[in-house]
């Protein structure tokens, strides 16, 4: 088969590796904006989100071969599966690198507020797990290793334990006074940014998992995708 | 130890020779070795050599396929990393292509930050040698040695520049109440300057002379330290409660070092502590090392900044750390005393959750292990000892 459709095959593999390079860019991407959000670096966070633009023309470029591909090639079973699958890895990634430059906006917004060290601990925890799942999900698909995109509930489900935890120390920060109402929801916000990207990872290895053998998720999407953060508030400060 | 030494030195020698061998070669152009290009020709001697190497070595035709790589390179294949070198491998090749050598630096985040040097030399007859070295040891040497040169500046300058200022105003004052002020904030900046001086010359004297080889009761060390930690509390009630203090272990070491490298843990601990704050210390001994462990529930240090810490003048925050009244240089003087004695100083930390400090020195260091059996003997050795650090605090002025 390799011989009779070499050129498709290369064309397939061309666009694996093109997607597995721009799913490797945003791991980096990923603790990158961790740093620049706990270090304020306003000079990171400016460049980071003009670089966003490259994500996006990459993006595009990758998904025009893919129809180019389905229109010209017809391809069917794991070939079909995997090219249906990275239009939609492509979509994933390219919206965690706009979730990363998010986070960068909120950078900006919160500069100059200083963030007590347990709060800076946890959204450490929580970029370093996000960067984690990201990881996880680029090796899974270059490799196309179901047992690791398989493992990736589990790690998401970490992460959306260090989510709700963090909710909780913004209450909590605000409370005690640390930080003021707009900085505790722009950080309520980074939360949410940091659980999408582990979501997205998720979507990742779930079509990692398709491409392989047809797996298909008992549900349609995560159910994390669209419950609200369960959390619940810290007995109100109103005596303070 | 000595076969270890010699097999290495052979092994340097015949990857030192090969790589030498093969470079001549391959300027010098195709006349007596394979091309790179003739796959699986490549002598299996020269492989095996090339694999040896700390450096990723990666061999492509003109056309951008890689031809070979050696075992460093491939350790990257299949993650990221690799995905992320590969891309730059290619766009580097690209440029070697028009025959000159390129380089690059690429920076990766980890955890921990990675710098890889990536560098393509072309060779004759299409083609190029990619070469991948990780750097990152030396970009943090070259980070260090600046700041250390801006921090010791600073951390000498500062108050130093509040002496004089403080020295002029004093001058023109002549409200009693208002001098008495600034004759305190005066003795108070110039007291910081000798403190800063005082330790620097300390840590220099441990950098420069080799461990005294003396019989030190290690839990005495550690009762020194805990008694200098209370000292330090300032009254925010900190609780440091010694465990496993039962016996007494006695080593060889220098006991001046050592005691100043626990008393700099605890007094950090306590430093870095909340109010009412739990402080512990454990000594514990095993068949491979003696170790003394200080953990704290303060404030903690961010994951990018625990590598640095025991760097001379490092501050995590530099805004606040004149708060805690130290030099900078406390973890330093630990470092170079755990050295000395022939090991190390560990450290983990949660930002917010609090560190944990492990100095831990071989187990050759052990004498003896015996009961205390009663405690008033460490008892009597402190009060000369706590009398000595409150010389120094009462010197050191609040």
């Amino acid at each position: 088969m390799n011989d009779l459709r070499s050129e498709f095959h290369q064309q397939l593999a061309e666009i694996q590796s093109g997607i597995a390079l721009m799913s490797a860019g945003v791991t980096e991407l990923v603790p990158r904006a961790t740093e620049i959000l706990l270090t304020m670096d306003l000079e990171g966070a400016e460049y980071m989100i003009l670089g966003d633009d490259e994500y996006d023309t990459r993006a595009l470029e990758l998904e025009e071969r893919c129809f180019r591909v389905i229109a010209l090639q017809a391809p069917v079973a794991i070939d079909l599966r995997s090219v249906i699958s990275a239009i939609k890895i492509i979509a994933d990634v390219e919206r965690s690198a706009d979730l990363c430059v998010n986070i960068c906006k909120a950078a900006r917004r919160i500069y100059g507020h200083d963030l007590d060290p347990h709060l800076r601990g946890v959204l450490q925890k929580i970029g370093d797990q996000a960067q984690v799942l990201f990881k996880e999900a680029t090796e899974a698909y270059l490799n196309l290793d179901g047992v690791r995109a398989a493992a990736l509930h589990d790690m998401d489900a970490y992460l959306d334990d260090l989510h709700r935890q963090l909710i909780q120390v913004i209450f909590e920060s605000h409370a005690a006074g640390h930080i003021d109402l707009q900085v505790a929801v722009q950080l309520a916000v980074v939360a949410r940014f940091y659980e999408r990207i582990g979501d997205h990872a998720v979507n990742v290895g779930d079509r990692t998992r398709y491409i392989i053998n047809g797996w298909l998720p008992d549900r349609p999407y995560a159910e994390s995708d669209n419950d609200p953060p369960r959390v619940v508030a810290v007995t109100d400060p109103g005596d303070t | 130890m000595n076969i270890g030494v010699a097999i290495a030195l052979v092994a340097g020698l015949v990857v030192g020779f090969a790589v030498a061998h093969w470079r001549t070669r391959s300027s010098a152009g195709p006349i007596e070795v394979p091309e790179p290009a003739d796959d699986g020709e490549v002598p299996a001697l020269l492989t095996s050599a090339v694999d040896q190497l700390e450096i990723g070595v990666v061999v492509a035709r003109s056309t951008g396929d890689v031809v070979y790589r050696n075992a460093a390179a491939r350790a990257f294949s299949g993650t990221h990393i690799g995905v992320l070198v590969d891309d730059h491998i290619l766009s580097i090749m690209t440029e070697a292509e028009t025959g000159r050598s390129t380089a690059r630096v690429v920076e990766l985040q980890g955890p921990p930050k990675t710098w890889l040097a990536i560098s393509a030399d072309p060779v004759p007859g299409g083609g190029a040698v990619v070469t991948i070295q990780d750097i990152s040891a030396r970009v943090r040497t070259d980070a260090m040695r600046t700041d250390f040169v801006t921090n010791i500046s600073h951390e000498l300058k500062t108050p130093v520049g509040a002496v004089a200022v403080l020295a002029e105003a004093l001058h023109d004052e002549t409200d009693p109440e208002v001098v008495r002020r600034l004759a305190d904030h005066l003795v108070e900046e110039a007291h910081r300057a000798v403190r800063t001086i005082d330790d620097l010359l300390k840590l220099s004297q441990i950098e420069s002379t080799r461990s005294g080889d003396s019989v030190v009761n290690l839990t005495a060390v550690v009762q020194a330290a805990i008694a200098r930690g209370k000292s330090a509390d300032g009254g925010r009630g900190i609780v440091i409660s010694g465990l496993d203090t039962l016996e007494n272990v006695w080593i060889r070491g220098d006991e001046r070092q050592l005691e100043s490298a626990v008393g700099n843990l605890v007094e950090n601990a306590v430093k870095y502590s909340r109010i009412g704050g739990l402080v512990q210390v454990r000594t514990r001994v095993d068949d491979s090392a003696v170790e003394v462990m200080v953990a704290d529930q303060g404030v903690g240090i961010p994951s990018r900044d625990l590598d640095r810490v025991f760097e001379r003048f490092y501050r995590v925050d530099k805004a606040r750390s004149r708060d805690t009244g130290g030099t900078g240089l406390g973890l330093s003087i630990v470092r170079h005393v755990a050295t000395n004695h022939g090991g190390e100083v560990l450290v983990s930390s949660q930002e917010g959750e609090g560190s944990t400090f492990v100095l831990r020195l071989p187990a050759e260091r052990v004498i003896r292990v015996e009961p205390a059996g009663e405690p008033e003997v460490t008892d009597a050795d402190e009060p000369q000892i706590v009398h000595e650090e409150e010389s120094r605090d009462a010197r050191g002025g609040t």
